[in-house]
């Protein structure tokens, strides 16, 4: 297995980066998950903690796509990438940006004044979750996100190839930077700030984000299993196609409680119910194509791809549907039982997806045939069951949170103190688990195809 | 099905989707302003205090953000004006035990943030949060209560005090407080908390005497 285009190197330059940052959200996540134990831990506190944890989780992922698609687009369009120099300042661009915009985040948390509003603007963090970010490195990464989407635009145009893969994904992407845009203006009122903040963040993570995984999946099954074209593409519009049906109007179930009319119960409750099934359908869509398989060329790429549509599953979908109705979040909004659903959604759903990419990508990038697929086994089983564990323990403290607040009428901090603090310890061991996976899967990055291939035929009783 | 019927089936069913969820979107926009109160310049002010200092990197308000301290949309029902602004300027002078960093927030940024955080108390937010049901129904059908407790209850003492594992956290757990005080403390220290505690961010209870007696006689059974 060897890239067909030199430009899709380009690629490894993207991963690198997500791959530090995966690194670097872990081990704040740890800082914080401590901070549940002792709030006064270490010198930058929970808020400026937290910030660098999702921050740092949603550019990773969204590196790990640019990375993927730079991989994707030359491949499909059969031709090198349209501007390589271009692609390579956009992605200098975007890291020397999200740098800056980390160390606005650490000055901040060191001088919390340093925020103060510049001409009506504060300078280092908006101050609402996920889009923390500045108004001018927002500005920067429409700009980088506009870049790379011309590139790969512009890369199809050369050999006009519409294949499905490549027009979902692009299809996937402008929907992507579109709905960032919700994101960039000011509302006096916070219920209006909320409902298009939800925009981005819904629209995002169960729209674009999931029709871009759509796309990818069906690449990944194209690759390691050989599955034909046309089967693998119709199955991929009917379940991006689904995901749409439900997830837009899902967005309602964002809109119970934040001031906005009732009727939202209605539509969030009906429509995010349907949510699950066509996560469900792409589960059974890898199973399906893996079973017909005759030569697999790598199994630890295929391991991650089924595994990343069966967490997609369990995370968004069972996670998220357990609380989705509007007579049960009534209790659980705003408890630890959304924080539980967040994390083995993100894991399952993206972080799995970028990593099975990098696992079918990457050999071929190094130029490799094979590669020892023990580090990707070990890092899988280690970051997979201490997530699992991370989700159980927390949505063990959002029951906890659920029953003793909501529905007793405890105070927050006396169930949070003293209530759940078992829960907060055993999520601080198994975090620890997660990042020693973490560490074996940055290992193997930088190892994969640079180290000698163990001897494959130690047959016994040859000398 | 061929796949290109599957292809416009995703892409016109999207853009199917997203034109009526383009609808409901004006019509709820038309209708927020009618489900909240008027935005005052100091609400808006209050507004971006709250952006300024990241308060969303902990809090929650209307249920979204952090989950790592207190729902903060209607605060204002719950705890006194005066004891959230002394804790907004300098958290653990008020409350040892608090988790919340000095961050530096000047009293008229205080003043601005609760302006905000009144208005978000008076959203129409379909009934959230509800009312926790098993307090509620001990209320209804709770034992005969003291003539102290039943003030106790009435001033609201327990949005901040503790006493046996109910209550708020931002004031002293008052278990134990019989063992610790006397009457004469207790009396005095409910008309005027600032005399006996230095910085006391507690309001004063204002009450008549004889009910300020019987609280002082209840505290007195807490050992």
């Amino acid at each position: 297995m060897t890239i067909k285009h030199e430009s899709q190197k380009i690629a490894e330059y993207f991963y690198t980066f997500a791959v530090v940052l995966f690194l670097v959200q872990v081990l704040v996540g740890i800082i914080a998950a401590v901070q549940f134990i002792w709030p006064d831990f270490f010198i930058l506190k929970f808020n400026i903690i937290r910030s660098l944890h999702i921050n740092a989780m949603v550019v990773w992922l969204l590196v790990g796509f640019m990375g993927a698609t730079y991989y994707v687009v030359p491949e499909e369009s059969e031709t090198d990438l349209w501007g390589l120099p271009l692609a390579k300042l956009q992605f200098w661009a975007t890291a020397g940006t999200v740098t800056a915009v980390v160390l606005g985040y650490i000055w901040m948390g060191l001088n919390p004044q340093a925020n103060s509003p510049i001409m009506g603007i504060n300078p280092l963090n908006e101050g609402r979750e996920y889009i923390e970010a500045p108004r001018w490195a927002d500005i920067l990464i429409v700009i980088s996100v506009l870049t790379f989407i011309f590139v790969n635009f512009m890369t199809m145009m050369k050999t006009k190839k519409w294949t499905g893969i490549q027009g979902t994904l692009l299809g996937g992407l402008t929907f992507l930077a579109l709905m960032y845009l919700p994101g960039l203006f000011y509302t006096k009122s916070m219920v209006k700030d909320q409902f298009w903040w939800w925009w981005v963040v819904h629209l995002w993570v169960e729209g674009a984000w999931e029709i871009i995984a759509g796309a990818l999946l069906a690449f990944m099954l194209m690759k390691v299993v050989g599955a034909r074209r046309e089967v693998v593409e119709k199955w991929m519009y009917i379940e991006v196609g689904f995901v749409m049906f439900t997830g837009i109007l899902g967005t309602g179930h964002h809109y119970y409680w934040i001031g906005t009319p009732g009727y939202w119960l209605w539509v969030g409750g009906i429509f995010s119910s349907l949510e699950p099934l066509p996560l469900l359908f792409m589960v059974w869509d890898a199973f399906r194509t893996t079973r017909s398989a005759r030569n697999v060329t790598n199994r630890a790429g295929l391991f991650y791809t089924v595994a990343h549509a069966i967490f997609n599953f369990v995370g968004a979908g069972l996670w998220g549907v357990i609380h989705t109705l509007p007579q049960v979040n009534k209790w659980t909004h705003g408890t630890q039982i959304t924080t539980a659903h967040g994390h083995l959604a993100f894991y399952g759903a993206y972080v799995l997806l970028v990593l099975s990419m990098i696992y079918i990508t990457l050999p071929a990038i190094r130029g490799v045939k094979e590669f020892n697929a023990s580090r990707a086994y070990q890092a899988f089983w280690w970051m997979t069951i201490s997530m699992v564990f991370i989700v159980l323990t927390i949505t063990g403290a959002g029951m906890v949170q659920t029953y003793m607040e909501r529905l007793m009428g405890l105070d927050y901090v006396t169930v949070k103190a003293t209530y759940n603090l078992w829960f907060w310890i055993l999520r601080v061991i198994f975090g620890v688990g997660f990042l020693y996976g973490v560490w074996i899967f940055v290992v193997d990055f930088f190892k994969l195809g640079r180290e000698p291939m163990p001897a494959v035929s130690a047959v016994p009783g040859e000398a | 099905m061929s796949n290109k019927a599957a292809r416009n089936l995703f892409i016109f069913g999207s853009l199917f989707f997203f034109v009526i969820f383009l609808g409901m979107t004006y019509d709820t926009l038309g209708n927020l302003d009618k489900r909240a109160p008027e935005i005052t310049d100091e609400v808006d002010a209050g507004k971006h205090v709250w952006h300024k200092y990241d308060c969303i990197g902990c809090h929650t308000i209307f249920g979204n953000g952090s989950y790592f301290a207190p729902e903060l949309a209607k605060i204002t029902e719950k705890k006194p004006k005066g004891y959230l602004k002394k804790f907004l300027m300098d958290p653990k002078a008020v409350n040892p035990a608090a988790a919340m960093p000095k961050f530096g927030i000047t009293a008229d940024e205080a003043d601005k943030l609760l302006a905000f955080l009144d208005w978000s108390s008076k959203v129409d937010t379909n009934g959230w949060p509800p009312k926790p049901i098993l307090a509620v129904a001990a209320g209804v059908a709770g034992q005969e209560l003291s003539a102290g407790e039943k003030v106790y209850r009435a001033h609201g003492c327990s949005d901040c005090h503790i006493i046996s594992g109910i209550g708020g956290t931002s004031g002293p757990d008052l278990t134990h407080v019989g063992a610790k005080r006397d009457r004469a403390w207790l009396i005095g220290h409910f008309k005027d908390p600032d005399d006996y505690v230095k910085d006391s961010a507690m309001p004063k209870v204002e009450a008549p005497e004889a009910d300020i007696e019987k609280l002082a006689d209840y505290m007195l059974t807490l050992k």
